[in-house]
């Protein structure tokens, strides 16, 4: 079970979303989570379908179910906050940044379950996560964090270089807060550069591109 | 006190977050706002950074009073601006009104919403009238419609500097979907592009005895007569007129040889742009042509590429309302105007690519015409 967590836009839908189908293709059953619950009805509402069909159960409304629901203000899909009682693996896209983060604990079973881990997400080319100490206060503004993941990129004007450079210095943030790099992300034809580690030893995990077609 | 951005950084973001990055590196000094979707990252990043950096937020109750206490932070000398969508738009006409009375530099940000009314909190281009031309007045503000993550940055730090050289309400017309657009983008220290800051300077509380020292300031947006509001409204009308060869911009491309020009602003036009790239390749001669001005258009320029074609197809996510300011712009011209208008949804290449295949084929003498001009 795993949670991602992370600034605004540093790519936790992304994240989440590849790391279920990877999960699905080991042949697990996987349910992919979206808890935002500040705007519930955007992130993966055009992309369930597709992502049902590559195997994946998906936690998230629909348009027929939230029809007329305008701003309906914060709303907890009551499926989600029961979805670490699930069988089979769990992975949560929590929306929302640092007060997405906060929202963690609407979570039946989020303070007892041992094999929760929540993941945050880190983008250095975001300038609020740009240096090390920026990343370490922002890690520490999002409550409990079990590991990080580096998704440093530029998104259409990504290289190796920019991906690296993320990995030294999540990696150096790491090691401040006392947690471990759980992974580098990075889109598939930069992850194939990289190889399968990173210049800090970090596993690479290829990313291909969901979002675009998502919302926000 | 330490400089919110060094140089230049090449970064990936929001288009929210951009702006509030940017709203810093211009200097501005206070926000005031009050929350509204899509706009509300603006708020929250610009009240993370502004402690960093030595600079204030108010939140008001609403949006009436979020514009009011713009105008209050102008009045004192403040590079002050807000930020808003919608509903929040309404209100903040009346405010915008009376800083358009009395010339008070503002800058608003507008993350435009699907519309009428709360409509819904997305996306639309929808609030083009209301920002070129809204509140009880006759339009005197400049309006730029920004298309990238980069243009937000370019064009509120330009926007600052806009409204304090000339003394206008400036707008920034932003949509949803560039709000929570991601891309990548340089942001930099104006100071390393050559864009120095207008300073800013109080209307009110300067220094010297009025009548005596200085002239008085008056600051009015209440009149006695009608004469005496004519002269004042004739004088801001001579004053934005004035401005407006050095205020317009626009964009465009391959308008050479072209017979039908699509026409769209914002974010739409990067669809339009990509749609005529296509086109082109595949032997169409169209062009492109995207005001960054709403308010004041290029209407001199405008007129000129009109001239040139036989049609244009105006692309956006509203019912006509930016096409009601180009036919404005146009009048009097034999051009035929095709809507291509989706309120309130988006504009894909694709959309535009097929509406002007249709158009060309369907056209007199059109694919050999189109031939012709190509062999």
């Amino acid at each position: 079970m795993e949670a991602y967590v992370g600034e605004y836009g540093s790519g936790k839908s992304e994240n989440a979303i590849n790391r279920a189908l990877m999960l699905v293709r080991e042949g697990r059953r996987v349910t992919l989570v979206d808890l935002d619950v500040v705007e519930p009805f955007w992130t993966l509402r055009p992309l369930k379908q597709e992502l049902e069909s590559y195997g994946l159960e998906v936690l998230a409304w629909e348009r027929a179910a939230v029809e007329g629901f305008g701003e309906v203000g914060t709303l907890l899909n009551p499926a989600a906050r029961w979805a670490l009682k699930r069988e089979g693996d769990v992975i949560i896209d929590v929306g929302y940044g640092a007060g997405g983060a906060r929202m963690l604990n609407l979570l039946e079973g989020f303070d007892t379950d041992p094999d929760l881990k929540v993941l945050a997400v880190i983008n250095a080319a975001k300038p609020m996560t740009s240096t090390v100490e920026e990343i370490v206060e922002h890690v520490r503004s999002l409550g409990r964090v079990d590991g990080l993941i580096n998704n440093t990129h530029l998104g259409s004007e990504t290289d190796v270089e920019t991906v690296q450079r993320g990995a030294r210095l999540v990696a150096e943030a790491a090691r401040i807060l006392g947690i471990p790099v759980v992974a580098t992300s990075a889109l598939e034809e930069i992850a194939r550069l990289i190889g399968p580690r990173d210049c800090m030893g970090h596993p690479v995990r290829p990313l291909k591109r969901f979002m675009p077609r998502g919302f926000w | 006190m330490e400089k919110p951005i060094e140089g230049e950084k090449k970064v990936f973001m929001t288009g929210n977050e951009v702006v509030a990055w940017a709203a810093l590196a211009a200097g501005a000094e206070i926000m005031y706002g009050y929350p509204i979707t899509p706009q509300n990252e603006i708020m929250h990043y610009w009240t993370r950074l502004a402690p960093k950096y030595g600079r204030m937020f108010l939140q008001t109750e609403d949006e009436l009073s979020a514009g009011f206490t713009t105008i209050g932070g102008v009045m004192g000398g403040r590079r002050a601006f807000t930020a808003t969508a919608g509903p929040g738009n309404v209100l903040m006409q009346e405010p915008m009104a009376m800083a358009e009375m009395m010339r008070l530099p503002v800058v608003v940000i507008i993350m435009q919403r699907g519309g009428p009314s709360t409509g819904t909190v997305i996306y639309s281009q929808q609030e083009v009238t209301l920002t070129t031309l809204g509140g009880n007045g006759e339009g005197f503000r400049i309006v730029y419609s920004t298309a990238s993550n980069q243009e937000l940055f370019d064009y509120v730090i330009k926007a600052f500097n806009t409204a304090w050289k000339y003394r206008f309400p400036t707008f920034v017309l932003g949509d949803g979907y560039q709000a929570k657009m991601r891309e990548p983008l340089v942001i930099y220290d104006p100071e390393v592009r050559g864009i120095s800051p207008v300073p800013a300077e109080p209307f009110l509380g300067k220094p010297g005895v009025p009548g005596v020292d200085r002239p008085p300031g008056h600051y009015r947006n209440t009149y006695n007569t009608e004469e005496e509001l004519y002269e004042v409204i004739m004088g801001l009308a001579r004053a934005y007129e004035a401005i407006i060869p050095e205020v317009v911009e626009f964009e465009e491309e391959a308008v050479e040889g072209a017979q039908l020009l699509v026409m769209s602003h914002g974010v739409v036009s990067r669809a339009a742009k990509s749609a005529v790239r296509a086109l082109r390749r595949d032997g169409y001669p169209v062009g492109y042509f995207r005001p960054i001005t709403l308010r004041p258009l290029p209407v001199e320029v405008m007129r000129r590429r009109a001239k040139e074609v036989r049609q244009i197809l105006v692309a956006e996510s509203a019912y006509g309302q930016f096409a009601r300011l180009v036919k404005e712009a146009l009048y009097g011209l034999q051009v035929e105007i095709v809507p291509l208008f989706r309120p309130g949804l988006g504009i894909n290449p694709e959309d535009i690519y097929s509406r002007v295949q249709e158009l060309i084929k369907g056209g007199e003498k059109g694919a050999g015409h189109i031939a012709a001009t190509h062999a």
